[in-house]
């Protein structure tokens, strides 16, 4: 039997589930047909299990090396190592693509699964919205992305091999971490285009699609910070951050993400900011469909660009246009119909939520803009540039202010209204506390570093006021025992917030501490950095399953005392013919150690870039806590709507009617 | 309807149209005004020993591709193993070096740490350089109205540019923007 045929037809019953998905169940509900409206969740369920079956199938060709299949034979080599050619699937434009419609059937499984207490004519125009945006994902397989493209008659004997980068464990968990957080937000997309559509924007969908846009945020988080990761002990540049197009397409709706999840708990909450929440949950997805377009159309290079082809990017573009276009033009219809109901004074809660909102919508449109400029400026006819780190970093640098100080205080404020002079007794309190741990971490260094100060006593800001947070709603007198009382979701935001200090203190720390010395070192000879000995020993020859290279060892001293043997390597891919740098790297809660093998320089004497990293790994505990956080609030069993809900739901439901019924 | 709930569809359209030309604006294909002059005068070191100079002659007798970059241009990494198969076919090409503007709050990096940074960057993914000239104010690119990098000039063997690209070289590029120039450039000689 031939793999491409039977991954074509998967693909094709993949795309007629969908199809049906997408009209069945949604006509239904216009005609309160139950048996349409029911049929929703069976038909996802084949969508899913038909993409899963095609996933299947390519995963086969690659395991047993047909290279028949185009997609194989330019992403894989009999040499490579049985994991790595699993992993293959998505190294490439094709492949990581079909990953990515999987993921997002995924989750259309998830919600057809665990969606009991949603009323049925809710989750049949949730899960047909889902399954129309699908139709267009199958439809670019089928037509410009082939992954099943075949090579017969004539084939190569051997592959071409994975990119060397893609070589690695962070590999092998980044881009599923990632596109999970990506497709994920259009369930969140889907319950505001359902709720549009019935006009019924209360609070339900809200509380309905908030642990879903946690869940997809919290895969977006990892996502990031295992792509930040990848690079800083793979590419070899000791950078964790570049502020490349396909970063940035993944931060933009992370960011909006962010803002959507604090957007969604106010709607839930206190019933206000409707629109804003629409509009946000519309904007994370049609983030990351643009940020799909960015890297896969070829409008802008990068590290991770697939082939440029600019019939997929004008098929994506039509997408982002149905989809997108669509999704605003009726926000634009069915928004304004919404009415303001709460109140609220200007020192609330509500305000200090709306500030940060407005402070992350303006730092997405900042990496918007940073990222497309190159693409205006070369259409106004000025050339290509690239929009470099120092514009980034300034705006972020002072966004993250007026940001981290909402962050602290916010939770501290009460809903509605609150007494400034509580708050301005707290402010000055956690502000000395904050200042005093941030001028105790800046002292003993080599030099007072102002933005390190800056972001120390931001981060000290955020820890202080959110433990003086927990304080408070425990009460007194203290006991631990109280702390369970807390609700999960409230545990949520409490890591979410102290992740997010975190994160800032080893951004602080490594970007005004960090060393990097470059040095000519031959065997014998020795380094100090930052209190460290590094002692070269020498290079030796080594050979690997696809690969040849050298492995230098580096044996680190402290106090004379030996701490740690670094082996950095430096290989040469056989079939690709590219070198790659592998790191030597010395991990601890306090300092990294890197050290990268440069070139040789005759007699034994190699180049060698040693750094030292001070807190560099709290940049990704940071994101870890931060992502257990959005776990601990999905956790919450307010959101695990039991059945019995849903009939009287339902009844609800039915009993006002929605105002697109009445026009019907 | 408000306006106010307009704005991110008209927002986005605006969004889209850009994106759209985008797809298909070749900047290959845009006029550039240096095309069929000839090269500034400059006299610049080499960058990795600034006892040796180079001078607009040193583009005579040659076909050569000069190319202004740097390694903070993500965008250069990208064509860097391109360029040197193109090398590695035989066509000469020259780097037009340039470290991006120093920035007050970023510590500029000294000459070693930029010759260090080149050279890690050009034995990680190819390198195509038969030499790299160091335009440290930028003079000669702001001669050759560089706007950013990458950007290439194919120059003749009697010094004039006869092409000017912006942006990275792929086989597309390399095939509709400078191959031709070579396939003229033989059958001439066949004459």
């Amino acid at each position: 039997m031939i793999l491409s045929e039977l991954g074509h037809f998967a693909l094709i019953l993949s795309l007629f589930f969908a199809g049906m998905l997408s009209v069945v169940p949604m006509v239904g509900s216009y005609t309160n047909n139950q048996r349409w409206m029911g049929s929703a969740p069976t038909l996802a369920v084949g969508m899913f299990v038909f993409t899963l079956i095609a996933y299947a199938i390519l995963t086969y060709g690659f395991v047993t090396d047909d290279f028949s299949l185009s997609y194989v034979a330019n992403h894989s080599n009999s040499l490579l190592p049985l994991h790595y050619k699993v992993t293959a699937v998505w190294g490439g434009h094709e492949g990581s693509f079909l990953l990515w419609v999987l993921m997002f059937t995924l989750w259309t499984l998830g919600v057809a699964l665990f969606s009991q207490g949603i009323p049925t004519l809710m989750l049949a125009r949730v899960l047909s919205v889902l399954g129309l945006v699908a139709c267009g994902f199958y439809l670019f397989m089928l037509w410009v992305s082939d992954p099943f493209l075949s090579l017969l008659p004539f084939f190569p004997v051997d592959g071409q091999d994975l990119n060397p980068l893609l070589q690695d464990f962070g590999m092998i968990i980044h881009p599923p971490m990632l596109y999970m957080g990506y497709v994920g937000f259009a369930v969140a997309f889907s319950f505001a285009i359902a709720a549009l559509l019935s006009g019924k924007l209360d609070s339900a969908w809200a509380r309905w699609s908030r642990p879903w846009a946690l869940a997809a945020w919290g895969f977006l988080t990892v996502g990031l910070a295992l792509g930040s990761w990848w690079a800083y002990y793979e590419l070899g540049w000791g950078g964790w951050w570049f502020w490349d197009p396909s970063e940035n397409a993944a931060l933009m709706p992370w960011l909006a993400g962010t803002a959507l999840i604090h957007s969604l708990a106010i709607t839930e909450k206190r019933k206000i900011f409707k629109s804003w929440t629409v509009l946000l949950a519309i904007c994370a997805f049609s983030l990351s469909l643009l940020g799909t377009f960015l890297i896969r159309s070829g409008v802008l290079v990068s590290v991770h660009t697939f082939a440029s082809d600019p019939s997929r990017g004008l098929f994506i573009l039509g997408m982002l246009v149905v989809v997108i276009g669509s999704s605003l033009l009726l926000y634009a219809l069915r928004a304004s119909s919404l009415k303001v109901e709460g109140r609220y004074g200007l020192i609330s809660r509500e305000v200090m939520l709306f500030g940060n909102n407005v402070l992350l919508s303006v730092s997405t449109l900042v990496v918007l803009v940073g990222t497309l400029l190159p693409l205006v400026h070369q259409q106004l006819g000025r050339g290509a540039i690239s929009v470099g780190e120092p514009f980034f970093n300034q705006m972020f640098t002072l966004l993250i202010v007026p940001f981290a100080l909402l962050v602290g205080i916010g939770p501290l404020t009460r809903w509605k209204s609150q007494a400034p002079a509580y708050l301005l007794r707290q402010m000055l309190y956690a502000g000395t506390i904050a200042l005093a741990a941030a001028l105790l971490l800046v002292l003993p260094q080599s030099h007072v570093s102002y933005l390190a100060l800056l972001g120390f006593f931001l981060a000290f800001w955020v820890l202080v006021n959110t433990v003086e947070e927990v304080r408070l709603r425990v009460g007194k007198p203290f006991n631990t025992g109280k702390l369970t009382q807390l609700s999960l979701s409230h545990w949520g935001m409490v890591l979410g917030h102290i992740g997010f200090a975190i994160l800032l203190t080893g951004i602080a720390m490594v970007s005004n501490y960090g060393v990097e010395k470059d040095v000519k070192l031959s065997p014998g000879e020795s380094v100090e950095l930052s209190g460290y000995r590094f002692a070269f020993e020498g290079v030796k020859g080594i050979t690997g399953p696809n690969y040849r290279g050298n492995q230098g060892r580096i044996i680190v001293y402290r106090d004379n005392q030996k701490i740690t043997e670094l082996l950095p390597e430096k290989r040469q891919y056989n079939v690709q013919k590219s070198v790659m740098t592998e790191a030597g790297i010395d991990s601890n809660l306090w300092r990294d150690l890197f050290v990268a093998l440069g070139e040789p320089l005759g007699e034994n004497q190699w180049a060698v870039r040693i750094y030292y990293k001070p807190l560099v790994v709290w940049i990704w505990l940071g994101a870890a806590i931060m992502a257990l956080g959005a776990l601990c609030s999905i956790c919450d069993k307010r959101y695990r709507v039991r059945a019995d809900n849903k009939r009287a739901a339902d009844i609800a439901h039915q009993a006002t009617p929605s105002p697109a019924l009445n026009k019907g | 309807m408000p306006t106010s709930k307009i704005v991110p569809l008209g927002l986005f359209l605006l969004l889209a149209i850009l994106l759209f030309n985008g797809l298909f604006s070749d900047p290959a294909h845009r006029d550039s005004p240096f095309i069929g002059r000839e090269v500034p005068t400059f006299n610049l070191p080499d960058l990795m020993d600034r006892e040796i100079k180079y001078q607009a002659s040193t583009f005579n007798n040659h076909y050569t591709l000069l190319n202004v970059w740097g390694t903070w241009c993500l965008t250069c990494k990208v064509e860097l193993p391109y360029l040197t198969r193109l090398s590695e076919s035989g066509v000469r090409i020259v780097g037009l070096y340039y470290e991006q503007d120093s920035d007050p709050m970023f510590k500029s990096q000294t000459l070693p740490q930029v010759q260090a940074d080149v050279t890690q960057t050009l034995i990680q993914l190819g390198n195509p350089f038969e030499f790299n000239i160091y335009d440290e104010y930028r003079d000669l690119s702001f001669d050759l109205g560089v706007t950013g990098a990458p950007e290439s000039f194919l120059i003749d063997p009697n010094g004039v540019i006869v092409a000017h690209h912006v942006g990275d070289i792929n086989d597309r590029v390399w095939q509709s923007v400078f191959a031709p120039h070579f396939l003229t450039n033989t059958s001439n000689r066949g004459d």
